[in-house]
């Protein structure tokens, strides 16, 4: 579209506003991450008076944080693994193989997206409860890897649905079998959705907060939401400590969004508009 | 021996292929491949979605070995029977319609303009983009902390006011102290953390839209706004239904951001239906609320269900 000049000053001068916003409370958290004590208190500055790096330091050895670092990487690690490797088989069987049962089954897979976790929530942990995995981090990883059924199935099948069907014909009759095919075939040309499926999961399951919050009662197990809550669950928080682990929680995240975010970008358009 | 690789040979130059594996049929391969799923899902989603919906029909309180049935008694203590779950239900529904309708509308209003100036610029259009994603990526329980930080009384939203000269217009109480404010700032973080979706995908409607039409539109005469109106909107029009179906799930499934920041209070103004089905299926102790949680929860999903047809349905009507 062709703008006047005056449109386009406009149009900075709206989008440097929305930018702002957007970063506002990721300035203040690293801004009271490097406050100590009676800074934070008095609230005021953006930028530091007594900047320090004592809050930081701290906050990192006094919670553990090694520890729930570790957990978190755990369950995210796992949970990316087996969604990875239990719907690209199923979406393979959806897009390429003819089986009965193939119609309904994809449809039921993707119409769960309606069902609100909260309504499975309380089911999930009974369940977890009488087959004893409920407070374990296996316990996190199923109910996680289910919950991202419908999405990824969706995305995957489009996916594969979109390699050509002469490339699988011209392996068969090389005399390669369905999982020569799937792992040599499929699984280097569909790469891209891959990643993305990763990224979609790993994303929320590093958040997740309230399965998790329910379930592990075990301080060895939490992950870092849990011991960010439990610093300001303590009688007054202290927010300079809250926001010194806010930002070593984030800064994985953001790190992994800016190395792959074009993955993000095209796979969230694709999921949405699929 | 030389024979056999003779008829092999004569075999590929004929064009069949060479010595096959012996293949299984393709239906079993294939449930081989869909079985781990469908055993996930069993465990996992079919007995859990079958137990859950037995629950809503009987009284138990998570510990006692008996469940007692108590037939529809849950959905209608919620609706009207009972004296102290009725009106709680009903506040929460209240306050569910208005995340429902405020937060996509609002999201749209903002996203919209956005995404069409961030497609007028050429410099800085990726790093913006960036930006801009942030609070989707690290939408969360850390963030949303970071929320309260500057929502506090001391916080930093009230001295921007103050150093601006609006103080009347700071909360001495905080933003999420005061029961008029605090269901409102919620609302403004809800969005705040959804523009970045509806913008994106906003941005790729727009770079999908055919340049050529736009231009032969303006060389006809139309004014900017009646491009942006007559020609843009309607063509935009399938995202912003995406976009107003996503939130309204969101309003009906999503809880954690009220659960973190304000548990519901002051006083229950923030109270939504998500957080008070966790409520009674979490913090209630020995008492029997598990199956009116139960009942709460697939009252959920009637609604969701419900809204996602309606919203099928204007989409398709749309389109």
């Amino acid at each position: 579209m062709t703008t006047s000049k005056a449109g386009r000053v406009a149009a900075y001068a709206a989008l440097a506003v929305y930018a702002v916003i957007s970063v506002y409370p990721f300035l203040w958290m690293v801004s009271g991450a490097f406050k100590d004590r009676t800074e934070i208190l008095r609230g005021g500055h953006l930028i530091p008076q007594h900047f320090t790096f004592d809050t930081i330091v701290t906050t990192w050895s006094q919670l553990r944080f090694f520890e729930y670092f570790r957990n978190s990487l755990v369950v995210t690690g796992l949970t990316v693994l087996g969604v990875l490797v239990v719907y690209s088989l199923a979406s393979y069987a959806f897009a390429v193989l003819e089986f009965p049962g193939r119609r309904i089954l994809f449809w039921f897979f993707v119409s769960l997206l309606f069902v609100p976790g909260i309504t499975v929530l309380l089911p999930v942990v009974i369940l977890e409860k009488n087959l004893g995995l409920l407070g374990t981090h296996i316990g996190l990883v199923l109910p996680f890897v289910n919950g991202t059924a419908p999405l990824t199935v969706l995305l995957l099948t489009n996916s594969y649905r979109s390699i050509p069907r002469e490339l699988r014909e011209a392996a068969r009759t090389d005399g390669a079998r369905e999982t020569r095919i799937f792992w040599s075939v499929y699984l280097p040309l569909a790469r891209p959705a891959h990643i993305t499926i990763a990224v979609l999961t790993a994303v929320p399951t590093w958040n997740e907060y309230v399965l998790t919050r329910v379930s592990i009662t075990d301080h060895s197990r939490y992950t870092l939401p849990l011991g960010l809550e439990s610093l300001i669950a303590s009688e007054v928080p202290r927010y300079n400590e809250v926001m010194a682990a806010s930002l070593i929680i984030v800064l994985p995240v953001i790190a992994l969004f800016l190395f792959l975010q074009r993955y993000f970008v095209t796979g969230l358009v694709g999921a949405i508009k699929g | 021996m030389s024979t056999l690789t003779a008829a092999k040979r004569s075999g590929r130059l004929r064009g069949e292929p060479p010595e096959r594996a012996r293949r299984l049929p393709e239906w079993l391969v294939g449930w081989a491949f869909v079985l781990p799923a469908v055993a996930l899902f069993l465990v996992m989603g079919v007995y859990t979605i079958g137990s859950g919906f037995a629950l809503s029909f009987a009284k138990w309180n998570g510990f006692t070995p008996e469940w007692t049935w108590v037939g529809i008694q849950n959905y209608l203590d919620l609706l009207y029977a009972d004296p102290s779950l009725a009106p709680e239900f009903r506040a929460a529904a209240w306050h569910t319609a208005q995340v429902m309708i405020a937060v996509p509308v609002l999201t749209v209003v903002i996203s919209l303009p956005l995404a069409v100036a961030l497609n007028s610029i050429r410099r800085l259009r990726s790093v913006l983009r960036s930006v801009y994603f942030l609070p989707y990526v690290t939408s969360g329980i850390a963030v949303y902390y970071a929320w309260r930080y500057v929502l506090e009384p001391d916080g930093a939203v009230n001295l921007l006011l103050r150093a601006a000269g609006l103080g009347s217009l700071a909360q001495p109480q905080g933003f999420l102290g005061n029961p008029a404010t605090a269901l409102p700032t919620l609302i403004v973080v809800l969005v705040w953390s959804s523009v970045p979706i509806a913008t994106l995908l906003y941005l790729s409607g727009l770079q999908a839209i055919d340049p050529n039409m736009i231009e032969a539109a303006q060389i006809d005469g139309a004014a900017q706004r009646q491009v942006l109106r007559r020609i843009v909107w309607p063509l935009l029009r399938p995202i912003t239904a995406a976009i107003v179906l996503l939130g309204v799930r969101d309003a009906l499934h999503g809880f954690q951001i009220f659960l973190i920041m304000t548990g519901g209070g002051p006083g229950g103004h923030t109270d939504v239906l998500g957080l008070q089905t966790y409520r009674l299926s979490f913090m209630k102790g020995l008492a029997q609320t598990l199956g009116v949680a139960s009942a709460l929860g697939w009252l959920l999903f009637a609604g969701a269900l419900l809204l996602t047809l309606v919203n099928a349905r204007m989409l398709r009507r749309v389109k």
